[in-house]
């Protein structure tokens, strides 16, 4: 395209609901593009070709990012058919755009090397991306694309199991079923979505959201069983007996504790319980849901991750006074920009350098208080290229009445314990193919990686797909020879 | 979605369902649970498959209405109905062994969790007594009990009428108490084995260890997912932490800090109290 574009340097802001308001609920809190808000935000894309736009090469399933901004521009006249040009294009590579648009770290990854961000700010990708999902949803173009992707699938006939139905598992689903495999999801829990259901807040990522997204995959036949617990309910074995091939996205769902005195005193929460409790249960409709919280007056998170955040975030919206500890300086906070600049708008409070060695009760179960031991960071720095910290020998305590663990998660034990399957370190090992030690199953995701994002996630899926791919064609030809 | 094949009330606050759920039957092992979501916007909670048809697809559970959501179960579920979800089966089997004589007590609707693991204990060789003790129209299973094992003792409480329920509650344990000490005083036993409220099996295990006779226990802390990614149902045992759902649910009696099980399990019990009220009240509203 050869048109004349004047640069325009400053990003095309999003609206976003004001804190004082949205503390006191769990909808979302980045309102996102209108379409003409998105076209003005397309034509800042400078088109670098494909084989070179570093946007993409950031992406860890490789969508044509130039692509489908183009076509916002080209048929900016159209709103309907630009939608779905775009989303044909991102279809290609991602099946879960609302999701990824949402909750990646664009700024380390798509975003991050966008050339745009040399003379002015990067291209706001994610929200593009978003953009185009929310809007096709909302207009039913997506099921019109569907309409028209679902009859053009040939069918292999072979079968294809996947455990877990986590952004590994439906990345992975969504691909092999446009390939034509007949594929079957086992969840243990009641709904499909893994972390972007009992994880990621409502605020962040409406559930109705990621359950339409999930419907999608169901339209391009993939079959989802709830409730089965794979190791339990079913075994590998009889997976591989019904199955040509096995693709295991479990994730790291096992919570860390802090091995303290007081650990099991009520209030102390996991993350994941909390999060869980909150988001899955919906406890914050308590009662008009049956699942109950407890937060108290006083919150204190322990960790600042991306996990340590959504806690903390939720807590705030209970009407809680947060306080986020970590045992590490500002500069090791592992949480998302966005999400820790969002917290502190929600009036979180954080408190660095703070190691936890004891937590307190009233004498009768109940937290009251916790005792943290003062670190201080020295100049080595350790393996993950954090500056080691030590403590001081002093110690302070802070009152609380619920406590949230977020520390870190190790993969499920369940299907750890596979008989066969070559585990280290609680991780799943695999080959460059991402095939295990057990020939035709293969794995991904934070099963393979203990704790990651969702979008390696789902970059490990659609690799994992194209393998598994490879592995049945091969499959199929040699039983055409033997035939 | 798992339909309800048969439903019915086998005694005061004791609902039988007898469900389709193929997936169950076909793997479950005694000691093992299932957690349920019956409504939409219900909860999770954790039940046990107390007989199964691993041909026919059912297994049987037996619920005791106890607050909110077993009370919408017995009051909104029909026959022919659906359960939304049933999750198993999860934890772990108890192991089969022959270990001799083997005092199996079940408090209130406890025995029908000792059902399954007695019966199978007494069909590998071992000598089973099981114990119920509860309030006069709570019995169950007595006729079923008395076929699978070599002797099935029932102890009914009256209810008194006079008192508030967690005194009469407290009946149920003083029975319990002198139930057991007097089994124990009178007959040599190889274990003792014991589903009930976490108090009323600690005020047995006092009286066990007092003996030195072995003692199981099935433990039932909160639990949320049932698959061991959140820790709500963990224990201290042997001084180490341990998540009941898949580490358990059965532990040595001798292990468990019992004090720390005890308060966790009375955590929610404000909320569980405001949920039932609520409850009652759409019930009362509704009939109006």
């Amino acid at each position: 395209m050869a048109v004349k574009r004047k640069l325009i340097k400053e990003r095309v802001p999003t609206p976003e609901r004001p804190p004082e308001e949205r503390i006191r609920d769990f909808a979302e809190v980045n309102l996102g593009y209108t379409f003409e808000l998105a076209v003005k935000e397309a034509e800042r894309c400078l088109q670098c070709p494909y084989n070179y736009a570093p946007c993409i090469k950031g992406c860890p399933v490789h969508i044509d990012i130039p692509g489908f901004i183009s076509k916002l521009v080209e048929y900016r006249d159209n709103p309907d058919k630009a939608v779905k040009e775009a989303l044909n294009v991102i279809w290609a590579c991602n099946s879960l755009p609302a999701t990824t648009g949402r909750v990646c770290p664009q700024e380390d990854q798509c975003e991050m090397n966008c050339v745009m961000g040399k003379v002015g700010d990067k291209i706001n990708i994610g929200k593009l991306e978003r953009f185009v999902a929310d809007y096709a949803r909302e207009h039913g173009i997506d099921e019109e694309l569907l309409f028209e992707i679902v009859p053009k699938i040939e069918k292999k006939g072979q079968k294809v199991a996947i455990i877990g139905a986590g952004p590994a598992g439906l990345t992975a689903a969504g691909e092999l079923a446009k390939l034509g495999y007949d594929v079957t999801i086992y969840e243990a829990l009641h709904e499909a979505g893994g972390v972007l259901m009992y994880g990621i807040p409502e605020f962040r990522l409406p559930k109705e959201i990621v359950q339409s997204e999930i419907e999608k995959l169901k339209k391009l036949g993939v079959k989802i069983l709830t409730d089965h617990i794979v190791g339990k309910t079913v075994t590998m074995e009889e997976l591989l007996e019904e199955y040509d091939a096995v693709f295991i996205g479990s994730g790291a769902g096992t919570p860390r504790f802090i091995n303290a005195p007081g650990i099991n005193l009520n209030g102390i929460y996991s993350a994941n319980e909390f999060l869980t409790r909150v988001n899955l249960m919906k406890a914050y409709k308590f009662p008009e849901y049956d699942t109950p919280v407890k937060v108290g007056k006083r919150v204190i998170v322990i960790g600042a991750g991306n996990t340590g955040m959504d806690a903390a975030r939720s807590a705030r919206r209970f009407g809680a006074e947060v306080i986020i500890a970590y045992r590490r300086g500002p500069e090791d906070v592992s949480a998302r920009v966005e999400e820790v600049e969002h917290a502190k708008e929600e009036g979180i409070k954080f408190e660095f350098f703070l190691n936890p060695v004891e937590f307190i009760g009233d004498g009768r179960g109940n937290l009251k208080a916790v005792k943290f031991e003062k670190m201080k960071p020295l100049d080595e720095k350790d393996s993950r290229g954090k500056r080691k910290i030590v403590g001081t020998g002093e110690y302070v305590t802070l009152e609380a009445d619920t406590v949230i663990i977020a520390i870190g998660k190790h993969p499920n034990r369940l299907i750890v314990n596979t008989p066969g399957l070559k585990v280290e370190r609680g991780k799943i090992v695999v080959d460059e193919n991402l095939m295990t030690s057990i020939p035709g199953v293969f794995a991904g995701g934070d099963a393979i990686r203990g704790e990651a994002t969702v979008i390696l996630a789902m970059g490990d899926g659609r690799r994992a797909a194209k393998a598994i791919h490879e592995y049945l064609t091969k499959k199929r030809e040699e039983q055409r020879e033997n035939a | 979605m798992y339909k309800i094949l048969e439903k019915k009330e086998i005694a005061m606050r004791n609902t039988w369902y007898k469900v389709h759920a193929p997936h169950v039957a076909r793997k479950v092992q005694p000691g093992q649970f299932v957690i349920v979501r019956a409504f939409e916007n219900g909860e999770r909670i954790p039940l046990t498959p107390v007989m199964w048809d691993r041909e026919k697809g059912w297994i049987v559970l037996v619920v005791f209405t106890r607050g909110r959501t077993t009370m919408r179960m017995a009051v909104e579920l029909k026959e022919g109905d659906e359960i939304l979800n049933i999750a198993g089966p999860l934890g772990n089997p108890v192991p089969m062994k022959k270990f001799g004589k083997i005092l199996a007590i079940g408090a209130y609707t406890g025995i029908v969790e000792v059902f399954p693991i007695a019966k199978a204990w007494q069909e590998l060789g071992n000598d089973v007594t099981t114990l119920n003790v509860t309030f006069e129209p709570m019995v169950v299973l007595k006729g079923e009990l008395e076929k699978a094992v070599s002797r099935h003792l029932v102890e009914p409480v009256p209810i008194d009428p006079n008192l508030d329920f967690p005194a009469n509650m407290r009946n149920v344990t003083k029975r319990l108490i002198e139930k057991v000490r007097a089994l124990l005083e009178s007959e040599e036993w190889d274990l003792v084995f014991m589903v009930g409220p976490a108090g009323d099996q600690r005020a047995v295990f006092n009286v066990v260890k007092e003996f030195g006779v072995p003692m199981k226990v099935d433990l039932h802390p909160i639990m949320v997912d049932g698959t061991g990614m959140c820790g709500a149902c963990r224990v201290t045992v042997g001084g180490e932490v341990k998540f009941a759902c898949i580490d358990g649910p059965e532990f040595d009696a001798y292990q468990v800090a019992w004090d720390e099980l005890i308060a966790r399990s009375g955590y929610y019990t404000d909320l569980e109290a405001r949920a039932m009220q609520e409850y009652m009240k759409a019930l009362q509203g509704g009939e109006q």
